[in-house]
């Protein structure tokens, strides 16, 4: 048990530091030269290389990584070329909101899908099981933005109850909730979607196995059945995919925040990236990383602790 | 205890059960043997109304004097584990891989004779005990994949114990066992039957298992009951051509035969789509009658018992 979490440990620091590498070596290769995006096309050789100088960047590529890195660790990762403040300061600003709608929409998604995904199964075939599969089949082919457009159209254009858009901040705790609420729904209904079926599928597999049969000769009633043996059996693949789309969720805010002009983290990437804000881009890429390799470990930690033959469990 | 009347289940490919009547005692152990595809796991499954859900039952089933026929699920429910009771073939994957034994156990005891979980929890060790499993009190703290085949066998074993059933089938309960350990749990069948007055059906296509552990056997080809009788009258007076296919074709360890080629019945076990519509042993049957393929046999009585089969018809 001890080995196993050293070693998923370890792993976890480990992919986390090659991600810095990557990520700083694809920044590096990058064309565009970030002391004449700050100076402007007009600024005079000797000029840039003063900047250049003063950015660091003359300096060889492990140097520069070196220092980059050592800086990150402390929560130091230099200044941001077009905002000209540190960029440490310009993520934290827009942390919280980007961690609202993730964590919001992981959440809806994990209320919402297990329980659909395990009402089809029970029903397997039949119409309730039916209606499900052709939602969540519509679910997963509607993309997010047009299904945050549809959403904005009923619920903020026609009927007025919620905001179409923007964030009043964090100092009017209502407002910012109800800035929040559609932008989560429409990252949640896809991943919803996408969680009932793998739900409904995992559980019909563990459902033709033999201790299911065992549970029914044994008297025990079907809702019992399924809550108590098959959903844990089908936790692994369930778990798993929760993994993967703690990641596409975290991802897919750059869309969201777009279409809600929501100030956080997906916005700031998108703006850096038209600034050439070489450095804020590669902050937050490897913060996105670091948030999925963390979901991926959690994930991990999460095996363990559901199937006791992955580590030998003794009582 | 048990009592199943004209019993038929159609499934979509053919008939897995044609008019099967049998009963059961109490405390008494039946022995149900037949081929793969005979239907006598059919039959098993029928008496816990666990059929698949694409068979079509047709006949009466009684348990404990109360009425089946046609019961729906919710009506089965109560009486699995409390009446009657089933174990499987496979131990290795018939226990939840993610359950301690000892809540597999316990489990049956809270949900339906409500026991507290102290009580529950002494009673699953009795049980465990009961059926010879070592080291109880450490087992129930295991995960099913800590145990061997056998153990967990066991483990099966308790659990169907775990309502006192009237009734326990065991379906080919030693088929993935080892033959020492397959002896044991046989044996094992044999002492919880006789000590809990608890009737036991004991499906095996193996021969020695169901002498060695049954009074009576009825012997199942293509879904018919084909004979009946006390165990012991069948195996050495068999009537049925079947039963003595099935007889001279069983291993045994006699040094005559080690250099001979086994008997075997010939042909093979025909799918459901093509049984034949009189005696379902017609076409591999060696005394064959003109009229056997086109008409089913009535069963006619033997020396303990009953065998369906022409060649007994009492001459006009």
């Amino acid at each position: 048990m001890t080995r196993f979490l050293i070693r998923r440990a370890a792993g976890f620091v480990l992919t986390l530091l090659a991600v810095s590498v990557v990520v700083f070596a694809v920044m590096s290769m990058l064309p565009g030269d970030p002391a004449l995006s700050i100076l402007g096309i007009e600024a005079s050789p000797e000029a840039l290389a003063a900047m250049r100088s003063q950015l660091g960047l003359d300096a060889p590529a492990p140097a520069r990584y070196a220092a980059w890195a050592l800086g990150a660790l402390k929560g130091d990762f230099g200044t941001s070329y077009a905002f000209r403040v540190p960029v440490g300061g310009l993520i934290a600003e827009r942390l919280p909101l980007t961690l609202s709608l993730a964590l919001g929409a992981m959440a809806v998604t994990l209320v919402l899908a297990p329980g659909l995904g395990m009402a089809a199964a029970a029903r397997h075939g039949g119409p309730g099981d039916w209606a499900v599969m052709v939602l969540s089949q519509i679910g997963i082919a509607v993309p997010a933005f047009w299904m945050s457009i549809l959403l904005i159209l009923l619920f903020a254009v026609r009927l007025g109850w919620l905001p179409s858009g923007g964030f009043p901040g964090w100092d009017q705790p209502l407002a910012a909730l109800r800035a929040l609420v559609l932008p989560v729904i429409a990252l949640a209904l896809v991943q919803s979607a996408v969680l009932a079926r793998v739900t409904r599928s995992a559980a019909l597999e563990v459902m033709r196995l033999d201790f299911v049969r065992t549970a029914r000769a044994t008297g025990l009633p079907r809702r019992r059945i399924l809550w108590r043996h098959v959903l844990p059996n089908a936790l692994i693949p369930i778990v798993t995919i929760i993994g993967m789309q703690f990641a596409a969720i975290v991802t897919g805010t750059v869309v969201i925040e777009s279409v809600f002009s929501l100030p956080g983290l997906g916005r700031l990437l998108l703006q850096s990236i038209a600034n050439r804000d070489l450095i804020t881009v590669q902050a937050l890429v490897l913060l996105f990383a670091a948030i999925v390799v963390t979901a991926n470990f959690l994930v991990d930690l999460a095996y363990v602790a559901i199937d006791p033959r992955l580590t030998g469990r003794q009582s | 205890m048990i009592r199943v009347e004209g019993l038929s289940a159609a499934l979509p490919q053919g008939q897995a059960l044609r008019d099967v009547s049998l009963s059961v005692a109490r405390g008494e152990r039946l022995g149900l043997v037949g081929e793969s595809g005979s239907g006598k796991s059919m039959l098993g499954l029928a008496l816990m109304g666990m059929v698949p859900d694409a068979a079509q039952l047709s006949g009466r089933i009684a348990l404990d004097g109360q009425d089946m026929t046609g019961a729906t699920e919710a009506a089965w429910q109560p009486l699995r584990a409390r009446k009657v009771a089933m174990i499987f073939q496979e131990p290795m994957t018939a226990l939840d891989p993610l359950v301690r034994i000892g809540e597999t156990v316990m489990e049956p005891l809270i949900l339906h004779l409500k026991m507290r979980r102290r009580d529950a929890r002494a009673r699953a060790l009795d049980l465990l005990a009961e059926t010879g499993l070592t080291e109880p009190e450490a087992k129930m703290r295991q995960y099913p994949h800590q145990l061997s085949g056998g153990q967990r066998q066991r483990v099966l074993i308790a659990l169907a114990l775990a309502c006192d059933p009237g009734v326990l089938i065991a379906d080919e309960p030693t088929t993935a066992l080892d033959a020492q350990i397959a002896l044991r749990i046989t044996d094992l069948l044999v002492r919880l039957s006789r000590d809990r007055g608890m009737a036991l059906i004991f499906i095996s296509h193996d021969l020695a298992a169901v002498a060695r552990a049954t009074e009576r056997l009825a012997v199942m080809y293509g879904g018919d009951l084909v004979e009946t009788g006390a165990t012991a009258e069948v195996l050495a007076n068999p009537r049925h051509p079947y039963t003595q296919g099935l007889i001279a074709a069983r291993p045994r360890p006699d040094p005559a035969m080690i250099r001979k080629r086994l008997p075997v019945i010939p042909g093979t076990v025909p799918t459901l789509g093509d049984l034949p519509r009189g005696c379902r042993f017609a076409g591999r049957c060696a005394a064959e009658l003109p009229r056997c393929a086109g008409t089913r046999p009535a069963p006619w009585p033997t020396a303990s018992g009953q065998a369906a089969c022409h060649l007994l018809e009492p001459a006009p």
